[in-house]
């Protein structure tokens, strides 16, 4: 049976013989604060609708985005999309609509 | 179908470069897809520090391009099939590390966010199988993505690599 989490890739980020990145620079790309100092070893999901990569902040209180339509996690920025419109399209289809219009050019 | 590891030897990342501008030659690590129908999974993207002196943050950013790269070159890239009995297709993927005028990285077809200290660090994103980033055709948006430094990007030297898969 899947669950939410068997979704889940890894990010590591290993900082053990190095000074690291402080916040300043990792939080604005989407690293939880404190991520850039040590080893940081943490899950990630694949957004279904443009398969941005999110690395999931342990931290976050606030509910991730989540698509009934495909079963899947969002990134927020197609969670907000999905919210004002309704729609599901993910990048799978997408490919889908590629290869079929290039299969009719073919033909 | 076959996998396949792009891999960049030692490369000097620079400044970094800003969205929708041809990325300069040798700065980076493209992957272009070799047929118009052609589908790739990429399923972990990699890069290690190589800098010698302290401190050299690094923003990495992997992503498709909204401009496909003319005249791709390999540079300092490979191009290896992971599995050494493996029969290779009769088409591949174009692994490239430099172009006649390079591509230019979409505004917002992000990916993947790689920032690390390359005095050092490491960094590393693997996928769950089902869940890899998927390329496809040889035209932009779906067919060419890279991994590049973005404006901010403290020059340091990295290697890394892409491990995808041809489907």
């Amino acid at each position: 049976m899947n669950s939410k989490r068997s979704h889940e890739g890894e990010f590591l980020l290993d900082h053990r013989n190095s000074p690291g990145i402080p916040d300043a620079v990792g939080i604005p790309w989407g690293l939880p604060p404190g991520a850039g100092r040590g080893l940081f070893e943490g899950p990630s999901y694949t957004c279904s609708h443009c398969q941005f990569i999110v690395v999931l902040n342990p931290k976050r209180n606030r509910e991730r985005a989540w698509c009934r339509g495909c079963d899947h996690y969002l990134c927020d920025s197609c969670g907000a999309e999905r919210a004002l419109t309704g729609k599901c399209k993910t990048y799978k289809q997408t490919i889908d609509e590629i290869l079929t219009a290039e299969s009719r050019r073919h033909t | 179908m076959a996998r396949y590891s792009a891999t960049t030897s030692p490369i000097t990342t620079g400044a970094g470069q800003a969205d929708t501008t041809a990325l300069t030659s040798n700065t980076y690590i493209g992957i272009l897809g070799g047929t118009s129908t052609m589908r790739l999974n990429i399923s972990e993207v990699y890069a290690g520090g190589e800098a010698t002196a302290a401190s050299a943050p690094q923003i990495l950013v992997f992503a498709r391009n909204s401009t496909i790269a003319t005249t791709p070159a390999a540079g300092g890239t490979r191009n290896a099939a992971t599995d050494a009995a493996s029969t290779a297709p009769g088409t591949l993927a174009t692994v490239y590390g430099s172009a006649a005028t390079g591509p230019q990285r979409s505004s917002t077809l992000h990916l993947l966010h790689l920032s690390f200290n390359a005095y050092g660090g490491i960094v590393r994103w693997q996928a769950r199988q089902g869940e890899e980033i998927s390329m496809v055709g040889n035209a932009a948006t779906g067919g060419d993505s890279t991994l590049s430094p973005y404006t901010g990007n403290t020059s340091g030297n990295i290697s890394a690599h892409v491990l995808y898969e041809l489907v």
